[in-house]
């Protein structure tokens, strides 16, 4: 008799609970998608697909920020290092506007091609530096499991990109010279053996800049294309 | 005069050292080692670098600040000492570049030598720093009777959001003037924000900063003040939280009541003991009518039947001792008063569960005699038979009933069997001199029994009676048992007044037996049965209508049930003047233990034949 009071009583209260909060709490209608007409809807949706690539560029730029700061405690490189000065990214081949006029006197397009090699010129390093930290036993799993994600999410990154890309060219913002796949510039990147002889610590610092460069890149984009959300 | 050249020279010889060592100061050397404190760009489109310089060494010392772009080995100066202040070098927009490794080093030089700072490495990128946001307002407003404040406020001028090329994030903060401590709030990429969380009234103070997503934090923007008038707080949320809590404690107490309400409903309400009697009726009660209340607790079969409850009924078996002449002066010398105090004490014992079995006024067990009993009985019953016949009038009983306590011996059961006369007699007799005419009665009678010559003989013999079957306590044979009957005691009360011996036909003694007391200490015998008798039927049994008020027990006769004769057990004993008793019936069988509430009178041959 007693367990079945309890559990009439705490049914009740708890059913009694739920109603009175539920019935305070106000809920958040979603805002319906494509509620306009078919041009509207098309820019809102290019725009949401700026914002979730840039929020992915975003993250990619964070984690290989974190890693790089565990590198330097790790490695303690000393600020008399040479060869800091002297180091080379395998993608400095690649021609990125370097200030704020250059890339907003960039073109569209070129600006979009720039974003897709880099993106395609760091996906084999990025894979070969996780298997690196996965053999290395000086490295925790943690920092492996950082390496993998970089990887992923650039190719994500790569893929969201080609999209964006792909919509523009679609709606006419960008005319249909875009094409990452077939540059020579980028296949000479990715295949050239230039980063095998660099060593990990100077991978993780080119990367962690070239991030960056994406993400501005696809920040002054956004807003060059759409002004007229967030920017 | 020459003294005083002569001092002057030797003055001046002596002044001359310290003023050389004067003017010299320390010794000259190279300068000290600057230290590049550090390098800012408020927009990611300049940057600017601070030194500290160490010491000049003595002579005037020049800094100079050279740097190298990464990938180039070309070396530059700064293009810029003064429009960042002193000790400081401004890159502007032409020699910035981004994503570009700066390696910068300071030098200091002097005549002597020159001093190289530690080179520095620096991406534009990741030192910027912007400037504190602009045209901070504050404006109170109000939601629903409550003040809240509207922060709004603009990207520093430097820094270009809307070309995406910084993206920065905002941080306010908000005080009482009189605080001491701030209370923040991130704002994320937007340009405004509310507060409303607001404590009380008075005065608010809020700054405001900003940051690039990977950066430094800017400087606090100026304090922007707003009033915001004095309202009561009344939140929602604590009256929700009040009903919540005592919504809960009240559901807990109730189920910790309901888990004991029987414990409850015992403490609150105990359970009234309700009368006990069979056929007495609540509803009767309430309704007031006496007579129905009193006729409803004659229980119809009560006492319940022999085979049920037999082993229960206090069977008590009123001995009627028929002494001889000795044993009667005895007896009256020194009975009354033990007999009186016991019968008290027996009357004060309300107490009907004893078994009758253990009682010593219990007869002996008949083994022995139980032929030579029936043999003599014979001659009895005849003359039972006549008194039976003669009985016309009712007979009332007055019986004390003893306990099992009393010790054994003579019977203290006085079955002294009134006639009506003590009723007519005036006054209320006590209960002594009642007694003493009981006794003065059962002398009277018994010595009328022992006055007979054969009835004596009789008696003696009967008077070793035994118990009936149901009884089951063997008391030592009696030599002074006492049998009466009732037609007996009502012939004698009849014919005259309670005193001396008299002679009585012949009428027979028979055993009583008592069938039960129950709550209002009304006795109710039965007659034990004897073998000799045959029951008569219908008109047999005497069946005990009630006790008086004076103890006495008033009998009547009833016709017998088993024989299909309507049981009149309702009359009112005052109209039942055809009542008789009997003054023996004999119940052979089991029909002995089954009378309830009748006096049987017939049972003393069983005993004694």
């Amino acid at each position: 008799m007693m367990h079945g009071t309890i559990r009439s009583v705490s049914c009740v209260w708890v059913v009694w609970v739920c109603l009175f909060f539920c019935s305070s709490v106000t809920m958040v209608g979603a805002a319906p998608i494509c509620a306009n007409a078919q041009g509207g809807c098309h820019v809102l949706s290019l725009a949401n697909l700026f914002d979730r690539v840039i929020q992915h560029s975003a993250r990619t730029h964070g984690i290989s920020n974190n890693l790089h700061t565990e590198f330097e405690q790790y490695f303690m490189p000393s600020k008399n290092h040479i060869g800091r000065v002297s180091r080379n990214c395998h993608t400095s081949s690649i021609l990125t506007p370097n200030g704020k006029d250059n890339a907003q006197r960039m073109a569209r397009e070129e600006l979009t091609e720039v974003i897709l090699k880099l993106l395609v010129a760091w996906r084999d390093p990025l894979w070969h530096f996780h298997q690196s930290m996965a053999h290395h036993h000086d490295f925790n799993n943690f920092s492996s499991n950082k390496a993998l994600e970089m990887s992923n999410m650039v190719h994500e990154l790569h893929k969201g990109v080609e999209k964006v890309a792909e919509k523009m060219q679609v709606l006419g913002i960008i005319s249909n010279t875009v094409s990452s796949l077939v540059s020579p510039e980028a296949l000479l990147a990715s295949d050239s053996s230039e980063w095998r002889p660099m060593r990990d610590y100077d991978l993780l610092y080119c990367f962690r800049r070239d991030s960056n460069k994406v993400q501005n890149y696809l920040k002054i984009l956004k807003c060059r294309i759409i002004p007229e959300h967030g920017c | 005069m020459r003294n005083v050249f002569e001092v002057m020279l030797l003055l001046l010889l002596l002044l001359l050292p310290l003023v050389t060592a004067h003017a010299g100061g320390q010794p000259n050397s190279p300068p000290g080692k600057p230290v590049l404190t550090s390098c800012r760009s408020p927009e990611k489109e300049t940057f600017t670098c601070w030194w500290k310089p160490g010491s000049d060494g003595g002579l005037s010392t020049k800094h100079s600040l050279f740097y190298r772009k990464e990938s180039s080995d070309a070396v530059h100066e700064c293009p810029d000492y003064r429009t960042a202040g002193e000790n400081s070098c401004f890159f502007n927009k032409n020699n910035t570049a981004i994503w570009v490794n700066y390696n910068i080093t300071v030098v200091a030089t002097n005549s002597l030598g020159s001093a190289y700072s530690d080179p520095v490495e620096v991406d534009v990128v990741y030192i910027v720093q912007p400037n504190p946001p602009e045209n901070v307002t504050v404006s109170v407003m109000e939601d629903k009777g409550w003040p809240f404040l509207r922060v709004s406020w603009e990207p520093p001028r430097k820094a270009d959001t809307r070309s995406g090329w910084i993206t920065l994030v905002y941080e306010l903060r908000v005080k009482l003037k009189e605080e001491d401590d701030w209370e923040t709030h991130l704002a994320g990429q937007q340009k405004m924000f509310n507060i409303l969380s607001l404590p009380s009234g008075g005065e608010y103070q809020v700054e405001v900063r900003c940051r690039p997503d990977h950066g430094f934090w800017s400087e606090w923007s100026s304090t922007s003040k707003a009033n915001v008038p004095h309202h009561f707080r009344r939140d929602n949320s604590t009256w929700i939280l009040m009903t919540v809590f005592f919504a809960f404690t009240f559901l807990i107490v109730a189920w910790l009541l309901h888990l004991n309400r029987h414990n409850l409903k015992r403490c609150i309400l105990p359970p009234v003991p309700g009368p006990k009697i069979k056929g007495f009726d609540k509803k009767l009660l309430k309704s007031g009518k006496s007579n129905e209340i009193f006729s409803a607790l004659v229980v119809p079969d009560y006492p319940s039947t022999p085979s049920s409850n037999y082993e229960d009924l206090l069977v008590d078996y009123l001995e009627v001792y028929v002494p001889t002449e000795r044993e009667l002066q005895l007896e009256e010398s020194k009975d009354p008063h033990d007999d009186r105090l016991k019968s008290d004490s027996s009357t004060s014992d309300s107490d009907s569960g004893r078994g009758s079995c253990d009682s010593h006024t219990l007869l002996v067990d008949k083994e022995a005699k139980e032929e030579a009993r029936q043999a003599e009985c014979g001659q009895t019953r005849t003359e039972v038979q006549r008194s039976l016949k003669d009985w016309d009038a009712l007979t009332y009983a007055q019986i004390d009933m003893v306990g099992r306590d009393v010790p054994s011996g003579r019977v203290k059961t006085w079955p002294s069997l009134y006639s009506p006369l003590p009723r007519h007699s005036s006054g209320p007799l006590d209960q002594q001199s009642s007694l003493q005419m009981a006794k003065q009665h059962s002398l009277s009678t018994s010595s009328f029994l022992a006055q007979e010559a054969s009835g004596e003989s009789y008696w003696d013999v009967c008077s070793h009676g035994e118990l009936p079957r149901p009884l089951r306590a063997k008391t030592p044979p009696h030599r002074g048992l006492r049998a009466r009957s009732d037609a007996d005691v009502s012939g004698a009360g009849l014919k005259r007044a309670p005193a001396g011996p008299r002679s009585l036909a012949p009428h027979t003694s028979e055993y009583v037996e008592v069938q039960r007391v129950n709550n209002k200490d009304v006795v109710l015998l039965q007659p034990v049965v004897t073998g000799c008798y045959q029951a008569l039927p219908g008109e047999v049994y005497s069946k005990v209508k009630r006790v008086d008020s004076d103890n006495i027990l008033l009998l009547q006769r009833e016709a017998r049930e088993e024989d299909g004769y309507p049981g009149a057990e309702q009359e009112n004993t005052t109209q039942k003047a055809s009542a008789c008793v009997y003054a023996a019936v004999l119940v052979q069988d089991q029909m002995a233990p089954m009378v309830n509430g009748y006096v049987d009178t017939a049972t003393m041959c069983t005993l004694t034949c």
